[in-house]
């Protein structure tokens, strides 16, 4: 009986440890293998490369770009998704929301709910040069000289982008400080307002130091989620114009599918692998020591 | 109670497994199941927009009604998704067995690992499939001399301009260059956009840039670059072409790059623009968009240079047979029926747009579209699509440096700098690499 109920909960396992090995694990490694090969996705001969592909990503001109692009993107996000998101999250949390408390949250939400395609065709349209809404906006308001081609100048193409994830993400991460703050103990909070800290104080002191983990986990999602890139940027300029708004996630993309450069695409894989690996065993080591 | 929540929950855990794993053969029983006598061939296609879907549809259904040991699947994909699922099947057990696929470059790629069929055999042998279409078009289809596909429409690039707004500024249609930039010129004194164009999608320029290199580098140069394992790309001529291509950018509208291809085309038939170089197959489009739209269509003007200024941009698009299809003579069948002119004559009545099928016009009264394909059937030879005849990194290149030149980022004689660069990295790969 004993040897029995030991066993049983390995039974449990297998479906689970059986997809994870065949949909994540076994691809990883291939994907590795494949890294060091010329192959393309309809012909069956593949060529060894040795570091080929890793050199030709590497010296690539668009590296430099796509690179900056990746980090702008998360250092943006960082300061406000988790920055200004959790601004937000402190205030929905506040008496000054009163009764619309659910009504606002439910409102910064909406935007994470929409697919990231509908997102990119909405943008796509907001920053359309002659009938776009952002345009238009500028045009009513009397700052004619501030129109622009806004995707289609290399210069703010990207960071046109940026601002639409923000848009959409916003109140994601909100949520989630939301929730954190929420399970925050009262006694806390009522402790330190006998004491006489007013709501900035109490804030600043108390809450922000309580939801110091769950800060740091939203930041690690913001940041790989900015290097894991790719939907945004492909549904509105695919990286153009030139290679200006160029990202990873696309990059690696289009170098399988249009290039028929397997090899090349599976190397940069290999780097967005590595880079979101480093950044989650970071988490995970700085989660361990940083206990409340 | 637990334990009940927990049975439910594992009843409910088991439904959803044998669900996901009849929805995984779902697709197999369509095929093997109730029509088991018929022979099923699939059909992929990239026109899901209407009316060219239901067109194709309604053709399918009528060879099914005369042949009902066939069944034709058809599926399709739109323009950019359909490249790459082509690229994903045409390799596998499920490859189509009759696919769109471009010609030239495209297409060949397939040819060379032999996942198309070779055609020529069964096309010479057919006397009456050779004598029904036009040559000059099926041409474009062949490697050498070998016919791997046949045209479903035919295709060309003309400068489409307005009629009335020529007309009220008393201008006459450019025949060379330089005449060209004169009206370009006139309109934008007038205070009107002379040339419509939405370069966001990168490939419009391409045209332009082939046009120009048409017309300026020698012919036998600009086919041995083509080639990603001869190309060079150091004729000084090229370099001319985007120096050319430049003049043409203070006289298109504001923002070329942040405007889509289609919007471009809008602007020209709401009359915001005198010109616009378009795709005949657009001529359906532009009908739809204004009907009362009064325009024509010129030839790119003519300039001075080492090119052959016969040659006619653009190319045919049609379909091909897999080399690994198991029904090859019922496909073949089915493909002469689909590209040949009795299809032909339905397909330009109804949608618009010609295949290479000869005398398709009879009975057509649509004056543009007769005009469109007088300039089709005269061409003796077509020169491809730029972006489509290159190789593919080079045209990546190509149409990343001239979105950077369009907005005036780089000059002309970087372009040539970054593209010769790639065609080098392209020469020294083709060879060792499997493309």
């Amino acid at each position: 009986m004993m040897k029995r109920k030991k066993l049983v909960p390995y039974y449990y396992i297998i479906p689970g440890l059986f997809m994870v090995l065949f949909f994540v694990y076994i691809p990883v490694i291939c994907n590795f293998i494949y890294s060091f090969f010329h192959l393309s996705s309809y012909s069956s001969t593949k060529v060894f490369a040795g570091f080929d592909n890793y050199i030709k990503l590497f010296t690539n001109d668009t590296f430099p770009i796509m690179m900056k692009n990746n980090i702008m993107y998360a250092v943006i996000s960082l300061i406000v998704q988790v920055g200004f998101g959790t601004v937000i999250a402190l205030l929905l949390e506040s008496k000054l929301t009163g009764r619309l408390r659910n009504v606002y949250r439910n409102i910064y939400f909406l935007p994470a709910l929409i697919s990231l395609t509908a997102v990119g065709l909405l943008f796509t349209f907001i920053y359309s040069p002659d009938v776009g809404l952002l345009n238009s906006a500028l045009r009513a308001m009397g700052l004619e000289n501030l129109t622009q081609s806004w995707l289609g100048n290399s210069k703010t193409a990207i960071y046109c982008i940026i601002a639409m994830s923000q848009w959409q993400f916003t109140g994601y991460i909100t949520l989630l400080m939301v929730v954190a703050i929420q399970n925050i103990p009262r006694d806390y909070l009522e402790a330190a307002a006998i004491d006489g800290a007013g709501p900035f104080r109490r804030a600043v002191n108390i809450m922000i130091p309580l939801v110091k983990e769950q800060l740091l986990v939203c930041s690690i999602i913001t940041i790989i989620g900015a290097f894991k890139l790719f939907t945004e940027v492909y549904s509105t300029t695919s990286g153009g114009p030139g290679n200006s708004s160029q990202v990873l996630g696309v990059y690696l993309y289009q170098n399988a599918f249009l290039h028929d450069k397997m090899g090349l695409a599976a190397a940069t894989g290999v780097l967005i692998f590595i880079i979101t690996v480093t950044i989650s065993i970071i988490q995970i080591v700085v989660t361990k020591s940083g206990k409340v | 109670m637990r334990r009940r929540l927990g049975r439910i929950f594992g009843v409910l855990l088991i439904v959803v497994m044998l669900f996901s794993l009849t929805a995984c053969s779902k697709s197999n029983d369509v095929s093997n199941g109730e029509d088991k006598e018929k022979k099923v061939i699939k059909l992929f296609h990239r026109f899901p927009d209407e009316p060219f879907n239901s067109f194709i549809e309604k053709i399918v259904a009528e060879y099914e009604a005369d042949h009902p040991d066939i069944d034709i699947v058809v599926s399709s994909a739109q323009n950019q998704p359909y490249k790459e699922k082509i690229k994903v099947v045409v390799g596998s057990k499920d490859c189509p067995d009759v696919f769109f696929s471009w010609s030239g470059e495209f297409s060949e790629r397939f040819l060379r690992e032999g996942l198309i069929m070779d055609l020529t055999e069964s096309f010479n042998n057919d006397q009456e499939w050779k004598n029904s279409l036009l040559e000059s078009q099926v041409n474009e289809y062949r490697s050498g001399d070998i016919l791997y596909g046949i045209p479903f429409r035919l295709d060309a690039k003309m400068m489409f301009y307005n009629i009335d707004i020529f007309k009220e500024n008393n201008l006459e249609i450019p025949k060379t260059w330089d005449k060209f930039i004169e009206v370009c010129e006139a309109l934008e004194a007038k205070d009107i956009t002379p040339i419509s164009y939405g370069n966001q999608d990168q490939w419009p320029s391409s045209h332009y840039i082939g046009s120009l290199n048409q017309m300026l580098v020698d012919n036998d140069t600009r086919l041995k670059d083509l080639e990603p394992a001869t190309g060079e790309f150091t004729d000084p001529n090229y370099l001319k072409a985007l120096e050319y291509y430049q003049q043409l950018i203070p006289y298109f509208n504001d923002s070329v790059n942040g405007l889509p291809h289609d919007m471009a085309r809008n602007n020209f038939a709401q009359e915001k623009a005198a010109m616009f170089f378009a795709e005949l197959v657009e001529i359906t489009y532009l009908a739809e968009e204004n009907p009362d739209l009064n325009y024509g269509m010129f030839s790119f003007p003519l300039i001075e240079g080492e090119g052959d200024p016969t040659l006619l941009t653009g190319s045919p698009e049609g379909f091909v047979v897999s080399a690994n299809t198991k029904y090859p003579e019922e496909s073949i069948e089915f493909l002469k029926y689909f590209t040949g002119p009795e299809v032909g004559k339905k397909e330009v009545q109804e949608v618009g747009w010609f295949n290479a099928g000869i005398g398709i016009v009879e009975g057509l009264e649509d004056q543009k579209l007769l005009e469109a394909y007088e300039v089709i059937k005269s061409a003796k030879t077509m020169s491809g699509w730029f972006d489509a005849s290159l190789y593919s990194t080079i045209a990546n290149e190509y149409l990343t440096s001239i979105s950077d030149l369009t907005n005036g980022d780089i000059t002309p004689e970087e372009v040539m700098e970054k593209i010769q660069k790639v065609a080098e990295e392209a020469r020294n790969t083709s060879s060792t690499e499997v493309e």
